[in-house]
């Protein structure tokens, strides 16, 4: 079993054609812009929206020290099961148990569109790898119906738990996030030494590669960090099928509140297109094919 | 209607490029007029502009009665008051278009009683439709395909000659011919006081360029008379006249394979050096800003060629000179160029009108021939309505026109139950249901066999019969005997309500047991209200919707649609055929005003759901995929469409590999069965605020259902409808 944020279908933006993309729970860095902050606890969790709220009281109906008038209880006296007779999205738990078996009859009901476009399956997180038998199997079942799979990963881990899944992969998507070694683990909780002996390694897996950064403001949107990056990836990577720029997301702020959690990066905003522009170009000097996402 | 003519400086650039630019500027100025003196209206654009105030008072003063109620009927009715209205139309002359005219008026709107012809009573009928609220489609006009190549072929005066022959050949139909004479007679008083009209105009026009036009507009009105189109110029202005013509008689808005039917003509045009490749593409921008009729490009013929030439490309490049409300559906079948697709495509998010739609030539063509009919006739099918294909001047059909309202069906199932004194359960509403969507299909297919006897005789097809294949040979009309096909039009509606609520009886009721069938019973009877009320509906709102993938409610409306089919193709008899869809129209307000409260969670009189999709909200992620599987699997797959229609974010495809996937989404749901797909490319943020101000925004076209139109020109209801979807969808 394996625990799922959230099956999308019909994703264009996870690699090549069309895909479905599997949301693992569970992440082992921090990084302190994620805009997706629900994937990143390995268990299940309570988003609470109070304004969506009709103040039915179903959540507390079994329990009257809970009772409130139109709005949610407070968190803490909350279970998970109160959410069960929640219809008007005020609660809502995230994350789900389900067998790989599960999630591959969701995928393979857009087969004709992964034909049709040169698609497949994308697992991604969280961090996809912390998860690794739940991949492994899933990658499997893609591989017997004949789905093209890959895994969006950052890394952060000892490099044979990706090479024990080079059969089953056709594409592995990789983050680089920041160069500095420093920078990175005041920024994600981790350092990237390994990370960065990884994506030498990722050679060896002879399928294509699509390296990614998050350019965030104030964190690595600058020339330094993103020329570091491009050489690096340009010395080491010769399956690199491209080098992706992908603008800070400012859409997590509502959900960092419904987790009841703060959002650091709360005030900031995307790059404009012009800045992310001129980064994208001071990669390509650096040799390598690049796109901004 | 605004003067054109001398409006600008005679050093003004006018190039064709610069002469569209400016056509479509007074093209917004025209609808604004339009939005001011006629108010908003819920249908296609159609190119009209607004007629001077003193032609509406003189043609009522010059109308013709022929019944004692007042009003007019039948052959001599209305090719008297057809002829009398041409010959009181105006004439508007732009001097930048290539064509003169526009469509300002619709005939039947000035019928003093728009009712059926009395001594043709339906009273026995409408009992079931009002129990039903059946659209009937009794007395309905058009909604047919014509075939362009004939009027091409003949022109004007050949059509004459050619009713001339039939006329001795067939004696005792005089008052059927007759009157096909006077409504080409009345065409060409129309054509004969344009001519006057741009002598008038040469006579103000200063700009060199457009005088040289305006000489050149008249020679080919003259030629037109009487005359056979010979030119790319004249064979665009040819069907501009006949569908000026053939929209007002009684609104009729099919085209044709456009690019098949033009191509021989630029081609002869380029072998003599008579055009460039500019001005040609400038003649089929004009056509097209004339009026958004239904065209089709591309295609299959026969013997499996690809009918996609250079000279679709250029129809398509000739809608972007025009970037406005357009029709055009591009035909999708396996083997086609992906390239033209692609170009399709890139149109679609840089235009962002709507156009072009795409119909499944594979899909559409096997489920034709299900009917009997063989492939090469199959083939021939063109897209030329809202979500429909005809047999150019084969079939008679009264596509879109016939409608049942199945959410009622299921209310009246509903009921029943309830009062029966038995046991419920959804497998016995299931019966029920099922008893009664069989005999609201009989109702509606009896309507129908009425229409077939009794409609020449209240509105007959004047103008379309001209154009069509059998009328003047047999002398008879297309709605009583004169096509060669009869394939009749029955679709069902709102198959997301009615499949969600079963899904919604049956999750919640049956399999969770969280509400007793009194409760639901009382949460509809209270619309919901009550201190449980909202949470009642937000429960069954929430349980599992069709478009979900794989879900129960996906299951119902195939089980609704497999059994609605049954229904209608039941009813075929011989020669006359029955053919299921599925598709609302702009129906999906006033047929939800008809049924109360549903255990989808939806509220009395609120919209049932549009077309084949899903209500909105369907899924989390909103998944295209999965919609479109759900709406694939429901086809009823007897060669008429149940369409898909999205609302796309512009960002969607930025860049070639986006739009890549598109064009592979495209043809992924067309493999599958797919057979009409309709888009919308909008910014959800620009349509909120398009919304609190419509006039801000003159220019923002948006497909509806399967029409576009100005959005400002909608009623504040039917923005909503589009404005629900594209948020709900962003």
């Amino acid at each position: 079993m394996g625990i799922v944020t959230e099956i999308q279908r019909f994703s264009l933006n996870d690699g090549p054609g069309i895909r479905t993309t599997v949301f693992l729970k569970g992440c082992d860095m921090r990084c302190a812009w994620c805009h997706n902050p629900e994937t990143c606890e390995p268990s299940r969790q309570m988003m609470i929206y109070p304004e969506r709220c009709i103040g039915c009281n179903a959540c507390v109906r079994l329990d009257e020290t809970k009772a409130r008038s139109g709005l949610p209880p407070p968190r803490e006296s909350l279970q998970l099961d109160d959410a069960d007779g929640c219809f008007s999205g005020a609660l809502r738990v995230v994350g789900q148990e389900m067998a790989a078996s599960a999630v591959m009859e969701e995928i393979i009901q857009d087969c004709a569109y992964y034909e049709a476009s040169g698609g497949g399956v994308t697992i991604s997180g969280g961090e996809a790898m912390t998860q690794p038998a739940f991949v492994k199997e899933l990658l499997t079942l893609c591989r017997e119906h004949g789905v093209q799979g890959a895994v969006e990963t950052n890394l952060a881990y000892t490099f044979d738990r990706l090479a024990e899944l080079a059969g089953l992969l056709d594409l592995v998507m990789a983050d680089v996030k920041i160069f500095d070694p420093a920078s990175h683990r005041r920024w994600t909780g981790v350092g990237n030494e390994r990370i960065l002996e990884n994506v030498k390694s990722l050679r060896t897996l002879n399928i294509p590669v699509i390296l990614r950064t998050p350019v965030i403001p104030g964190v690595n949107d600058n020339n330094d960090e993103i020329i570091a990056i491009s050489r690096y990836i340009a010395d080491n990577v010769p399956n690199l099928m491209y080098y992706e720029l992908l603008n800070f997301n400012p859409l997590g702020d509502s959900k960092y509140r419904a987790l009841g959690l703060d959002n650091p990066f709360a005030q900031m905003r995307p790059l404009s297109a012009e800045d992310i522009e001129r980064l994208a170009d001071a990669a390509r000097s650096c040799g390598i094919p690049v796109r901004v996402g | 209607m605004r003067d054109r003519v001398n409006q600008l400086p005679p050093d003004a650039p006018m190039d064709y490029r610069a002469r569209m630019a400016i056509l479509r500027e007074r093209k917004l100025e025209d609808t604004q007029d339009k939005l001011r003196e006629l108010g908003p209206v819920n249908s296609d654009d159609h190119g009209t502009i607004a007629p001077p105030p003193a032609f509406d008072e003189a043609f009522r003063n010059a109308i013709y009665s022929n019944h004692p109620n007042g009003s007019w009927y039948g052959y001599d009715g209305y090719s008297e008051n057809f002829y009398r209205l041409m010959d009181l139309y105006p004439a508007f002359i732009d001097p930048c278009d290539a064509f003169p005219c526009r469509e300002m008026a619709y005939l039947g709107s000035f019928r003093p009683q728009r009712g059926f012809l009395p001594e043709a009573p339906y009273d026995h009928l409408k009992p079931t439709q009002e129990q039903y609220d059946i659209v009937h489609g009794i007395g309905a006009q058009q909604h047919f395909g014509i075939d362009y190549t004939i009027g091409l072929t003949l022109g004007w005066g050949g059509l004459l000659e050619k009713i001339d022959a039939y006329q001795r050949r067939n004696p005792g139909h005089d008052d059927f011919y007759d009157a096909e004479v006077k409504t080409i007679r009345g065409v060409q008083q129309w054509m004969k006081h344009t001519l006057e009209a741009i002598d008038a105009a040469l006579t103000r026009e200063t700009h060199p360029v457009l005088i040289g036009n305006l000489k050149q507009m008249r020679e080919c009105t003259e030629h037109l008379l009487d005359g056979v189109p010979r030119t790319l110029r004249e064979a665009c202005n040819w069907i501009c006249w006949f569908k000026m013509a053939s929209r007002t008689y009684n609104g009729d808005g099919a085209g044709g394979q456009l690019d098949e039917l033009l191509r021989p003509y630029y081609e002869a045009d380029l072998a003599s050096g008579r055009v460039t490749r500019d001005e040609a593409v400038f003649y089929i921008s004009c056509l097209l800003l004339s009026d958004p009729h239904y065209y089709q490009v591309g295609g299959l013929t026969a013997d499996g060629r690809d009918m996609i030439t250079y000279f679709s490309y250029m129809v398509l490049e000739a809608a972007d000179w025009l970037d406005s409300s357009c029709n055009i559906t591009v035909r999708v079948h396996e083997g086609m160029d992906r390239a033209f697709l692609k170009k399709s495509v890139e149109y679609l998010f840089k235009n962002k009108n709507g156009w072009p739609r795409f119909s499944g030539d594979d899909a559409l063509t096997e489920g034709f021939m299900r009917l009997g009919y063989p492939k090469e006739l199959a083939v021939k099918r063109v897209a030329v309505g809202c979500h429909w294909m005809s047999l150019p001047g084969l079939e008679y059909t009264l596509n879109d026109c016939v409608k049942t309202n199945n959410t009622r069906i299921f209310e009246v199932a509903l009921n029943e139950m309830r009062h029966d004194g038995q046991p419920p359960s959804v497998e016995r509403l299931w019966d029920i249901f099922t008893q009664h969507t069989q005999r609201c299909v009989e109702a509606t297919a009896e309507g129908i066999r009425f229409h077939l006897k009794n409609q020449w005789r209240n509105s007959p097809e004047l103008a379309l019969n001209l154009l069509s294949h059998g009328p003047i040979e047999k002398g008879l009309d297309m709605s009583g005997g004169g096509a060669e096909y009869y394939n009749m039009c029955i679709d069902g509606t709102g198959i997301a309500t009615v499949a969600d609520s079963f899904a919604a009886l049956e999750q919640r009721v049956e399999r969770e047991g969280r509400l007793s069938w009194a409760q639901v019973y009382a949460a509809l009877d209270s619309d919901f209200g009550g201190p449980n009320g909202e949470y009642i509906r937000r429960m069954l709102a929430e349980s599992n919707r069709y478009g979900g993938g794989g879900t129960a409610a996906d299951h119902w409306a195939e089980r609704i649609s497999l059994h609605f089919t049954e229904c209608v193709t039941a009813q075929s008899d011989g020669e006359l055929k029955f053919v299921p869809g599925w598709f609302s129209w702009s129906n999906t307000i006033p047929m939800g005003k008809a049924v109360g409260a549903t255990p989808n969670g939806r509220k009395a009189h609120a919209p049932i759901s549009h077309g084949a999709n899903p209500h909105p909200g369907f899924r989390r992620d909103g998944a295209l995929t999965a919609m479109s599987n759900a709406i694939c699997a429901i086809q009823p797959g007897y060669g008429n469409t149940a369409p898909i229609q999205l609302e796309l974010d512009p960002g969607m495809a930025r860049g070639d590999e986006a739009v890549l996937k598109i064009v592979d989404y495209i043809r992924a749901i067309m493999k599958q069965g797919a057979t009409l797909l309709n888009i919308n490319i909008i910014d959800a943020g620009k349509i909120l605020e398009a919304d609190k101000n419509p006039a801000l925004y003159p220019d923002l076209v948006v497909r509806v259902t399967g029409f576009t139109a100005y959005f400002c020109m909608l009623t504040k209801e039917f923005r909503q409808l589009v404005v629900e979807r594209i948020l709900k969808a962003s």
